[in-house]
């Protein structure tokens, strides 16, 4: 009896994968249609055969919310989905404990008839499907914080307002506080209990499902956290964001808007108080010995000045000579006169003195030309007063018969006084 | 005090020091230890060390504000207020012009040709863009939108509020001043109790 039992068993399991692999392989080959319909509202049912349909429709692929409306994809077949892209803006988080909790109840609870009543094979089965739930348990908790975390590394790329992105920071946060709420469900004292003394339970069910569950918690926190600090990160870029339009606004309203002068208050606002720069300016000195032979250095570091062919500054010092040659001729000359005038002054004559006379008689080697107009011009330099005390005789012609011009052949010097 | 040799001459230069400007010297200035001795430098010449709101960005305060500081203080605010509605201005474009519901913050990168672009194509932008670049504060004198951009964004480079990587890439990065400059605005919108409102209607139900 019990044998027959056991291969009945055995006979469901291979019936059961049968069918599994036959409707898995259903996903495969109508991928293309699935994936369009999970991307659109609707399965496009021209790529689809009348009984392939069916076979989808049967593996509860897809289903028909009503009988005029078109073909969808299965909530659950869209969720796996979702799960397998890692498509954030579908991804559910979904950690139901309190069912999979009665779910270990009875599962136990059979697991324990079974080893009571000594059916092996019975028991094993419920082991390993008690496995099964926590492990869906734990891939569940797992799954949502994969999912969390994501979001959170992403700043919510998927969504590109800040006020989506606001809101889907609102409903993780949510989604965290669903979970940790869940995680609370988990009572050890109520599972030790449960377990009894059974090792195998003890282990699955309080070990590892302990160790399992304070990672959740730390993970969950971790994230609630990071997610705070985001909202608040967006939080501030919108009231920024709002600020800076607001004023902007208020200003364009209010062209001559002036604020007061924040600097004049006894409490002056510390965002305003801003020093003046100040330059920390240097200068090379030589009052140092050893920094002499660097600063020695750098000037024969420093590249060669090139001078232009017709350089000006060559020029200037020769020109100035010149300038300066003339000037003491023409001093040279000024005080030769005035030796004339002092020697008609020291020898008064009343004939006069002829002044191209005494530049002959002396070794002067000033030009008769350039000598008389010297003479005649320190005459006429003469303050007036002086000039009486004088009588300058020229001795002249006219240029021609018919030109009026004057030539002064020579002058004379002689003190007034003494004619 | 020798290793800050550096930070204190940009500091007393009237630079602001923020992450992106000089990241190493920030880092060093959020040591309260550090900050603690370039106080005590900067106190024979009347100067501490200054921070916005959020420490986001560090340059030089009077220490005391004798009555030339604020002589000084009130021909900058001056200044301040007349680059206020360029600068605000600035931020909305490049906010628009970006797609962002957000304003550029420190870190962001700028490319004036790309921005050049998106001007080109949109009217409205391009209108924003004239405006803004003949004001005095940015002082174009071109009708080509690529040089009106980049005389733009030569002078907010010279204010600091732009960082220029590499001189011969027409790259930029926003410095933390931008955030100076928030904090300013909202400083007075404060004082002068301004009807501008920084909360979202959102939170303001939240809060209901």
């Amino acid at each position: 009896m019990k044998e027959l039992a056991v291969s009945d068993e055995h006979e469901l399991e291979s019936r059961l994968i049968g069918t599994g692999v036959e409707r898995l392989a259903l996903l495969g080959k109508h991928a293309d249609a699935l994936m369009q319909g999970y991307s659109r509202d609707e399965v496009p049912l021209e790529a689809l055969s009348d009984s392939a349909l069916r076979r989808l429709l049967a593996a509860r692929i897809v289903w028909r919310p009503d009988d005029q409306g078109g073909v969808k994809l299965a909530p659950r077949v869209r969720e796996l989905i979702a799960e397998m892209l890692a498509d954030e803006t579908r991804r559910q988080v979904n950690a139901d404990v309190g069912e999979t909790l009665e779910l270990l109840r009875t599962l136990v609870q059979s697991y324990r008839e079974a080893q009571s009543q000594g059916e092996y094979w019975r028991q094993e089965q419920q082991l390993l499907r008690l496995r099964q739930a926590v492990d869906d348990l734990n891939g569940r908790f797992a799954d949502a914080i994969d999912s969390l975390w994501q979001r959170l590394n992403s700043d919510f790329g998927f969504v590109s307002r800040l006020n989506d992105k606001i809101r889907e920071n609102d409903r993780a946060q949510k989604q965290i506080v669903r979970l940790l709420d869940g995680l609370q469900l988990i009572d050890f004292d109520e599972l030790i209990e449960l377990v009894g003394s059974d090792g195998t339970l003890r282990k699955l069910l309080i070990s590892q499902l302990q160790r399992q569950v304070s990672q959740h918690y730390t993970s969950l926190r971790e994230v609630q956290s990071r997610l705070t600090e985001l909202m608040a990160r967006f939080r501030q870029q919108q009231s920024r964001s709002r600020l800076i339009s607001g004023m902007a606004a208020f200003l364009r309203e209010h062209p001559n808007f002036v604020p007061g002068n924040y600097a004049r208050r006894s409490e002056v606002p510390d965002l305003i108080n801003q020093a003046v720069p100040l330059i920390a300016a240097a200068a090379p000195a030589l009052d140092h010995e050893p920094d002499i032979r660097v600063l020695t250095d750098l000037v024969h570091q420093l590249p060669m000045p090139v001078h232009k062919p017709q350089a000006v500054a060559a020029a200037r010092p020769a020109e100035a000579e010149e300038q300066s040659l003339v000037a003491a001729r023409q001093q040279a000359l000024k005080q030769d006169v005035e030796n004339f005038y002092l020697t008609v002054i020291d020898h008064p004559d009343p004939s006069g003195i002829s002044a191209l006379a005494y530049l002959q008689e002396s070794d002067m080697e000033w030009g008769d030309e350039i000598w008389l107009f010297q003479v005649i011009a320190e005459y006429q330099g003469l303050p007036r007063s002086e000039q009486r005390a004088f009588r300058l005789h020229q001795s002249e012609s006219r240029a021609s018969r018919f030109n009026d011009l004057r030539l002064i052949h020579d002058v004379t010097l002689q003190l007034a006084n003494s004619a | 005090m020798i290793e800050h040799g550096p930070l204190l001459e940009r500091l007393l230069a009237g630079e602001f020091v923020c992450a992106v400007s000089d990241d190493r010297a920030f880092r060093r200035l959020e040591d309260e230890e550090v900050r603690e001795q370039i106080d005590t430098y900067l106190r024979p010449l009347n100067r501490r060390l200054a921070t916005n709101a959020e420490d986001s960005v560090y340059f030089l305060a009077w220490r005391q504000l004798n009555d030339e500081a604020r002589e000084q203080l009130s021909r900058q605010l001056g200044d301040v207020l007349h680059s206020l509605m360029p600068m605000l201005e600035w931020l909305q474009l490049m906010q628009e012009a970006m797609g962002h519901d957000a304003l550029v913050a420190p870190g962001d990168v700028l490319k004036p040709a790309e921005l050049s672009a998106r001007c080109e194509d949109n009217q409205s932008l391009r209108e924003q863009l004239e405006r803004l670049a003949s004001d005095t504060f940015f002082g174009s004198q071109s009708e080509q939108l690529d040089a009106q951009m980049k005389q733009v964004f030569k002078r907010l480079k010279e204010h600091g509020y732009l960082l220029q990587p590499h001189a011969d890439r027409q790259v930029y990065l926003v410095t933390g001043k931008i955030d100076y400059l928030v904090d300013l605005v909202r400083l007075i919108r404060d004082e002068e109790n301004l009807p501008v409102d920084d909360e979202s209607p959102q939170t303001q139900e939240s809060l209901l």
